[in-house]
């Protein structure tokens, strides 16, 4: 499929710190899914993408052209910010309406009212943007974002804020965006929220690339890496000998009144663990995985740590 | 185009923040009476209006620092930025529409602070003929620090601090000392148009410095300040970060 976002070698950086480091990526159209932990350089590829910002090195063409030198490519183009900002003193139409004048687009009016239906806010089309949850500001920006009808749309954790039945519905409507040939591009450091959305993500850690394909190798992958547990008990020593005749246990430290447990079968684990409490009536106060966040998972991907 | 410096004028035009920058810009409205009251010769009326608003005055500098200063500078801080800067403009006509914008608001301040010198004026029987020529300068003022601080705004966070060392330390005490700056001062290029229609006092007249009275002059050198305003605002939305 043809790429219609090419970033190649692109690097960016603010003084000493290095946000983006050489990468090298094409978007096609479709929903993609940009994961990574936070400050891993979603971010700012985002808005280099949108020629929010001028990349240190390497370079970025939206459907061949670049958006920092031809900004006929916004008619093209549309982001929604991670910013949790919006005009306040503006009712979400006048808002969208604002969006759509400002994009040169025909037929505003009707524009507008789909737009905001998409989003299913009608009923508050009316209300200040003030008076707005995070929830609902998001939405309406993502209304803003589609009234000029973009064919390739930037989403930066556009699932913020937004409650379940929100997020079910936003996550519906990115899909039929990408369903209709559109470029959407949505960052997220939720694994879980990508998945419902797209099979095709790519990662990013510290800035570069981590990987990049179908979500199931990314998943295998997470699934090889050992997750460290907490077990807080009075019996470390029995409990730790107990707990090592357990399939997937491959390392154990002993503390105090704590055991640190190496584990590479998790769900073998959470399986097993019950019984051997119960068999040596062991008293245990806490039971805790240490590295389930998506910034350790992604950091063993890319560093094997 | 238009659209767009709709849209900035009005988000520049808070209600709360237009109170307050009016009540700063009113200073010489409240002076002007002031003075006279303490027994002038209707004589000097045009003399001392001219003294007045040419003398404090620079609080109306100030205001307008303040208001066309924030035109970019309070999208790109809120983060609202990318709603104007991802369209379809050129980066030179976002530039011009964010310069007019900034003029347009200081304008009114201007407009605000010149007609409140008008009423207050009529109170101690100053009519149009002393206090109306005193748009010439607040109007042209305005344009020309819109000029300056709209960019200024955009391209530093400290824009203010750095506004408030250029009205207050280089147009006050500067430009008497280096005369060539006097040159760069928008306030007394401001005052040379003025000088031009107005009935100048003595003390109005030193306080230009180098420069002479004259319309032709004045209005070409607010055209060249908001030619190289316009362009290096434009530079700075094709060459540097707008977040």
């Amino acid at each position: 499929m043809t790429a219609t976002v090419e970033i190649k070698e692109l690097s960016k950086w603010f003084g000493n710190k290095v946000a983006v480091s050489e990468l090298s990526v094409n978007f096609s159209p479709g929903i993609t899914g940009l994961l990574g932990p936070n400050g891993a350089g979603k971010t700012t590829m985002m808005r280099v993408v949108a020629g929010l910002q001028v990349p240190s090195q390497g370079s970025v063409s939206i459907l061949g052209k670049d958006p920092r030198t031809d900004p006929e490519i916004y008619r093209k183009v549309a982001l929604v910010p991670e910013d949790d900002a919006v005009y306040g003193h503006l009712t979400a139409s006048e808002f969208v309406t604002l969006a759509a004048r400002l994009s040169g687009v025909d037929d505003i009016e009707r524009r507008v009212v789909d737009a905001i239906q998409l989003v299913e806010m009608s009923d508050s089309s009316d209300r200040k943007l003030d008076g707005f949850s995070k929830g609902m500001r998001q939405r309406i920006k993502v209304a803003a974002a589609l009234v000029s009808g973009p064919e390739i749309l930037l989403l930066d954790e556009p699932l913020n804020g937004a409650d379940p039945v929100q997020r079910a519905r936003l996550i519906a409507l990115f899909r039929r965006l990408g369903d209709e040939g559109r470029t959407v591009l949505v960052s997220s450091h939720v694994l879980a929220e990508v998945e419902r959305m797209t099979d095709q993500v790519v990662a990013m850690v510290d800035g570069r690339l981590a990987a990049m394909g179908h979500i199931s190798e990314i998943r295998s992958a997470m699934s090889d890496k050992p997750r460290r547990v907490y077990i807080e008990t009075d019996h470390t020593r029995r409990l730790g000998s107990a707990l090592l005749q357990l399939d997937g246990v491959v390392g154990i430290e002993l503390d105090d009144d704590r055991l640190t447990l190496q584990v590479t079968d998790a769900q073998g684990f959470a399986r097993g663990i019950p019984k051997i409490l119960a068999d040596g009536n062991y008293a245990v106060t806490r039971i805790e995985p240490t590295d389930e966040s998506l910034e350790s998972v992604f950091r063993y991907l890319v560093e094997g740590e | 185009m238009t659209h767009l410096v709709a849209h900035l004028y009005r988000r520049t035009m808070r209600k709360g923040r237009l109170i307050g920058l009016t009540a700063l810009s009113a200073v010489p409205a409240v002076l002007f009476p002031l003075l006279v009251a303490s027994g002038l010769e209707s004589a000097e009326l045009s003399g001392t209006y001219a003294g007045v608003v040419t003398g404090a005055g620079y609080t109306f500098a100030i205001a307008a620092l303040v208001i066309s200063g924030g035109v970019l500078r309070e999208e790109r801080d809120s983060g609202t930025l990318p709603y104007i800067y991802m369209r379809p403009y050129s980066r030179f006509k976002l530039a011009l529409a964010s310069v007019t914008a900034g003029a347009a608001a200081a304008s009114t301040l201007g407009i605000a602070a010149w007609a409140l010198t008008v009423l207050t004026g009529l109170l101690v029987g100053a009519g149009p003929s002393v206090t109306g020529s005193g748009i010439t300068l607040f109007v042209p003022a305005a344009i020309g620090y819109a000029a300056v601080f709209v960019p200024l705004g955009y391209l530093f966070s400290r824009s203010l601090l750095i506004g408030l060392g250029y009205v207050l330390v280089g147009e006050t005490i500067l430009a008497f000392v280096i005369p060539g700056l006097a040159q760069l001062s928008i306030w007394r290029i401001s005052m040379s148009i003025y000088a031009s229609v107005a009935d100048f006092g003595p003390d109005s007249v030193a306080g230009l410095g180098p420069i002479a009275p004259g319309a032709g002059g004045g209005i070409t050198k607010l055209a060249a300040v908001l030619v190289l305003g316009v362009a290096l605002l434009t530079w700075a939305l094709r060459k540097r970060d707008a977040l």
